[in-house]
């Protein structure tokens, strides 16, 4: 199978694309390489990948470039790029917000009317929920985001929804809960938590860390895009939860097990976008996908701890060495 | 390494393949690695094999 994986060398794009090609199929992969974090991590993401010959790289941008012929024999779309971060999508930079979420979005779905796509398959995010009055929170409740980023992911999973009733591309949309693991971007929680702890930094924490998250762990992320390519209703949008829910002070303590350090904390101010609990209901996920997590939080995070240490020790401006017998846990 | 056929078959000019009647067509100068659009006289490069098909980091056909 051809599949085109867009956000190829992103945390998330990234795993998608080499699950693809671990199971023998071709992957056109595009992503604009925006400067929105460290290239580094990037490029070593697109290292991994371009070990594989059934790999083919664009460096474009979907709001820009021809996209009829890079949709040529492609059979699903993993559309997994876009301008990330809740906090950063206020104020002048809302305008890469729109460009890189909304019109991309349209342009793939407008060039996808009349090819032979079997399924789109969109990341959406938990962030279109905004602060709900009850939890978990089902497909059916009325979004309200709370960030400009989540007003760009919902207004995106719409175009999905309509471009499937009014010509047929067969758009499914998935909203991930905090996605984590291995190659998670700089500027999410874990990572900066991870990387405080390995440097022996204070991490910072914004609100009193009884705010809450469905944690899910990257690669039942990935699970349920192979799921929903195969079986989700198109036109459908499909909540992808870790299965459990942890504030974030649970999570220090794990993280104090599994990397054998007590952290350090900074407690600063709540920011505008945040929400303060989120929780998937999966009922729809397991139903009609058949999707179930599988990675636990505490290993995952053992997993993402084991990736930091290798990051951190190749990083010659950190100290070194690390403690990896904790983290010696089985990867994937 | 030179760019795959299949892979060349794919690429057009992002800037002018929106134009009536333009295909965004390229020349590939697999030497030099790049490719080329002579309609709107700029060079996209080749970097590590990856083609870098945005406007902005174009460069002006100077010949």
């Amino acid at each position: 199978m051809r599949c085109l994986v867009t956000g190829v060398a992103g945390f998330i794009g990234s795993h998608m694309a080499q699950r693809l090609l671990e199971q023998g199929h071709e992957v056109i992969g595009v992503d604009c390489f925006t400067r929105a974090y460290d290239l580094a991590f990037k490029q070593a993401n697109v290292g991994e990948l371009k070990k594989y010959k059934g790999f083919q790289l664009v460096r474009g941008d979907l709001a820009q470039m021809q996209l009829l012929q890079l949709l040529e024999g492609v059979e699903v779309v993993f559309h997994m790029a876009a301008q990330a971060g809740v906090r950063s999508s206020w104020g002048e930079e809302f305008q890469l917000y729109l460009n890189h979420n909304v019109l991309s979005t349209q342009r793939l779905l407008e060039a996808c009317r009349g090819m032979r796509i079997w399924r789109l398959v969109y990341a959406s995010s938990s962030s279109v929920y905004g602060d709900q009055s009850a939890y978990p929170s089902s497909e059916e409740v009325v979004p309200r985001p709370v960030s400009p980023y989540g007003v760009t992911k919902l207004a995106a999973e719409h175009l999905c929804v309509l471009y499937w009733k009014s010509y047929k591309v067969p758009s499914v949309s998935l909203r991930y809960f905090t996605v984590y693991g291995p190659r998670q971007r700089p500027d999410m929680a874990f990572h900066r938590f991870l990387k405080a702890i390995g440097s022996k930094t204070p991490l910072t924490i914004y609100g009193d860390g009884n705010q809450s998250r469905d944690f899910t762990y990257v690669s039942d992320i990935v699970d349920a895009n192979l799921r929903a390519a195969e079986a989700g209703q198109p036109g459908k949008v499909y909540n992808i939860g870790g299965g459990a829910r942890a504030t974030l002070r649970e999570v220090l303590a794990i993280l104090e097990e599994v990397t054998g350090t007590v952290p350090l904390v900074s407690w600063e101010k709540p920011e505008p976008g945040d929400v303060r609990h989120t929780m998937a209901d999966l009922t729809l996920a397991k139903q009609e996908l058949g999707y179930q997590p599988k990675v636990a939080l505490r290993e995952g995070l053992a997993r993402q701890w084991a990736w930091m240490c290798e990051w951190l020790q190749k990083d010659s401006g950190l100290p070194a060495p690390l403690n990896l017998s904790s983290a010696a846990v089985k990867q994937e | 390494m030179a760019l795959p056929k299949d892979l060349l078959e794919i690429l057009a000019c992002p800037k002018c393949v929106r134009e009536p009647g333009c295909t965004g067509e390229l020349e590939y100068r697999e030497t030099a690695n790049q490719l080329v659009c002579h309609h709107c006289r700029l060079v996209y490069r080749i970097e590590e094999d990856i083609p870098v098909m945005l406007i902005d980091e174009a460069t002006p056909l100077e010949e």
